[in-house]
Parts: C-alpha cells; structure tokens; sequence
C-alpha cells in the first residue's frame, strides 16, 4: 500500500496528464454532438463580445469595396425587378399584382441583420460567428446569407450570439441548391482548399445546362428560400460512381470579406419539419408492420 | 514563486490576446498560422511543479480554443507539449547547471535553446494539424501546414527571445 502511494506521489503528474488529455479528447469529440453547449465556442457572450470589438476596428478597412459590390448588385437587382414587373404586367394585364405577391412572400421570411464577428476560411472545417443570438429571433438551422449569396446555416445559438456552420465547412454543411430555370438540384459540397471554389454533387445524368449558368438554392430544405445565389458553374465532372455530375462552382460569395450578413427566419419551417416527420414516421412505422 | 507566478500569468495571458487577435488570422500561403502561445509552454523553468505546468498549458489552450471554436484541440496538444517540455528540460540542460535552470537564450546559449524550442514546436504543429485535419487527412497538406507554421513560429520565438535576453 505504502509503494503504491509512493508510486502516485511521484507519478502524480502522469495522472494529471492523462486527466487533461481525456478531458480535451472527449471535448473534441463530442463538439458536432454538443447542441447545448455554448460555453465552449465562440457564441459564449465574452468570446463574442472580444470579436466584436476587434470587428468594429477592422471593419472600416474593408467598407468601401463592400459597398461598391452592394451598390452594383443593387441596380443589377432594381433592373431585373423592373423588368419582371413589366413583363408580368403585360402577361396578366394587371400591375399591382406582382407587388402584392412580392410582399406576401416576402412577408413569409423575417430576416435578421447581422455582423460576422468572427469568420475563418483556411481551416477544413469552417464556422463564423455572428452577433445576433436568441433574443435577436435567431435559432439554430435558419439560413444565413449575405448580398452576394449564401452563407452557411446557424448551428449554435447563445442569447445575443450564434455560430454559423460556413458553406466552408467540409464536414457538416449541405447545401440543396439547383441550375436556375433549369430546376436539377443537387448538394453543395466543399472539400477544403480554395475558399472561392465548391462542388455541387447528385446532379442527374440527364440534367441540361451550360458552363456559366448560375446555381441557386432550391428552396427543398426549408433553411434558404429558393433563388438565393450560390455561385457560377464552372466545369462539369462525372461522379466517381459515373452516376451523376459533379460541378465545379465558382461561389459568389467572398467569404475572405464577410461583414454584413442576414440571418432567414422561415415560418413555415416549422410547419414543414413536422410535416416531415410524421411523413418518415407513418413510413417507419409501415415497415415495421 | 509569487512574483514568477505573475509574471507567468501576465504573460500567457499577452500570448493569448496576441494569438486571438492577430497571429489567428495570419495563413500565410494558406497554409502557415504561426502558433505563437506555445512559447508559453517551452519557457517552463526547471523543477516547476509538473502537475502545474500540464494544468497551465491545458489552460491557455482551452481559452485559445474557446475563441477559435475549436474545443480540446488546442488543450490537448498544449497538455502534450506540456509534458514533453518538463522531460525535455531535463535532457537538455547541462550537468552541472541549476535546480531552477531557467529556459532561456541566455541561460542555455543559442544551440540549445534553439533547438528545444524547434522540437517542441515542431512536435505542437504535428500533432495540432493531424488533429485539426482529423477526417480529411491529406498528408501533403498536413506536412505543408506542419513544416510552414513550425518556421513561422519559431522565428517568432527567436526573434522574441532575443529581445528579451538583452
């Protein structure tokens, strides 16, 4: 007994090492399960609050070829409105109509202006803080985008700060997104490396397009709304099982310059997760039969 | 010890700051991020109670964790580095020097402290990047973000010697 105790005393630091080492291990791999866990990530308020000052003073830097950006997709956008709400008129002979329908579907999203606090884009798995939390209607799984397309999906949420899966994120973020008019869809998918560049995976043999035309969300997920900007296709590959496509996609976001972003908060989400699960229920339940 | 402890304290907790605000951010060729905190670790003086290093280093790499969103990574490597650095010491130092041999340019002369820190360092990038990369191991990759930050931070930890061995 008394060796044994020696032994302990003077081994003891062995014991604290293996301690640690547990504690950390089980830290790093238990996180993607860790949905409660806020206090170990960046949303906890004081790592939040740090970030965001350190973004108030840098922000300035990058402001003007933000706003230069967001000026052109703005009259890019004001165009293309005002030339879908000629056409619709002269189809239906009724002016006010697209207005009407325009504000009832917007009316159906609540968005949630934020500030990335904290961003990274050289890491395999990519997540970005922003700095609007529970309080601000922010919940996990809503969509994130900004000016120029998508963001990434909310993952944790404290009150005033949120953790935002990145599309940067080679282990956890899917993406449904389809070829605009075209309607095939498929998964967004990043394999790291460069963080201008992702693959959209699942797109059927059959599909047609052409190099250049833009991928958009498909609005299936019930995160993103359909028509959200993802990125231009830019070459086409077979898939290694030769039974779809995998596109390259130039993404139209700058993640390198994230600074102002929009959290998408669907109503219907809901409505549509439930509907969802009583969906796969009742089939579960069918099998079992 | 009070006064070493402070010292201490004040100074991984400016590795912290330094490392969050700043040296986080550097990718140079997108792939080198100096890990500049690890200093902390290397510079243990000799005989300081172990248990106490390990605990100090699981420390600072949890704070550094908690701000990169990377929970137990930089804590478990710490913690190894940790334990590494207090058998190390031992090795490295000459026979006849003292119980409390600091580590240091000056106490240990260039060579070896040089190459304290490179093995040290060289051993934290291996192990921080096998782990950050834990599901998409790409080898090329991980030697290229291994080989880069290890330069990187040990010119920093030359450089931030220097200066205070003066």
């Amino acid at each position: 007994m008394r060796n044994l105790l020696d032994f302990l005393y003077k081994y003891h630091h062995w014991l604290v090492f293996v301690l640690l080492e547990v504690v950390s291990v089980v830290l790093l791999f238990k996180y993607n399960s860790y949905h409660n866990s806020v206090w170990f990530s960046s949303a906890n308020a004081v790592a939040g609050k740090a970030y965001e000052l350190e973004s108030k003073m840098t922000s300035y830097i990058a402001m003007a070829e933000l706003n230069e950006q967001l000026t052109l997709r703005n009259i890019y956008q004001e165009r293309q409105l005002d030339q879908l709400r000629r056409l619709y008129a002269e189809a239906t002979k009724d002016t006010t109509a697209a207005e009407r329908e325009e504000l009832a579907f917007l009316s159906n999203y609540k968005l949630v202006p934020a500030k990335v606090v904290e961003n990274s884009i050289h890491r395999a798995e990519n997540l970005i803080t922003i700095d609007k939390g529970r309080k601000d209607g922010v919940e996990p799984d809503m969509g994130v985008a900004c000016g120029n397309g998508i963001v990434g999906v909310v993952y944790l949420v404290s009150d005033h700060y949120a953790v935002v899966i990145s599309a940067l994120n080679a282990a956890s973020s899917r993406i449904s997104c389809s070829i605009r008019n075209r309607g095939y869809f498929g998964y967004l998918h990043w394999y790291g490396g460069d963080p201008s560049v992702a693959y959209v995976e699942d797109v059927p043999r059959h599909a047609k397009f052409k190099l250049g035309e833009w991928m958009v969300t498909s609005g299936f997920s019930s995160i993103f709304p359909s028509g959200v900007l993802v990125g231009k296709i830019e070459q086409a590959y077979n898939s290694s099982d030769g039974l779809s496509y995998k596109l390259k996609v130039r993404l139209s976001t700058d993640f390198g310059n994230l600074r102002d972003v929009v959290v998408i908060s669907d109503k219907s989400i809901a409505e549509r997760a439930a509907l969802m699960q009583a969906a796969r229920d009742s089939i579960s339940f069918k099998q079992r039969q | 010890m009070k006064i070493e402890l402070i010292n201490r304290l004040i100074m991984s907790f400016t590795l912290f700051v330094v490392q969050v605000l700043i040296l986080n951010h550097v990718h140079l060729l997108g792939v080198g991020t100096p890990l500049l905190y690890v200093y902390f670790a290397i510079t243990f003086r000799r005989n300081f109670p172990k248990w106490l290093v390990l605990v100090w280093c699981f420390a600072l790499g949890l704070l550094i964790d908690v701000f990169a969103s990377t929970p137990g990574l930089a804590a478990s490597v710490m913690t190894l580095v940790g334990l590494a650095q207090v058998y190390l010491v031992n090795l490295i130092a000459p026979r006849d020097s003292a119980e409390d041999l600091e580590v240091s340019i000056r106490s240990l002369g260039l060579a070896k402290f040089a190459t304290m820190s490179a093995l040290l360092t060289a051993l934290y990038c291996m192990v921080f990047f096998a782990l950050e990369e834990f599901n998409f191991f790409n080898v090329l990759m991980w030697l290229a973000r291994t080989f880069v930050s290890t330069v990187l931070t040990m010119i920093l930890i030359l450089a931030i010697e220097s200066v205070r061995s003066r």
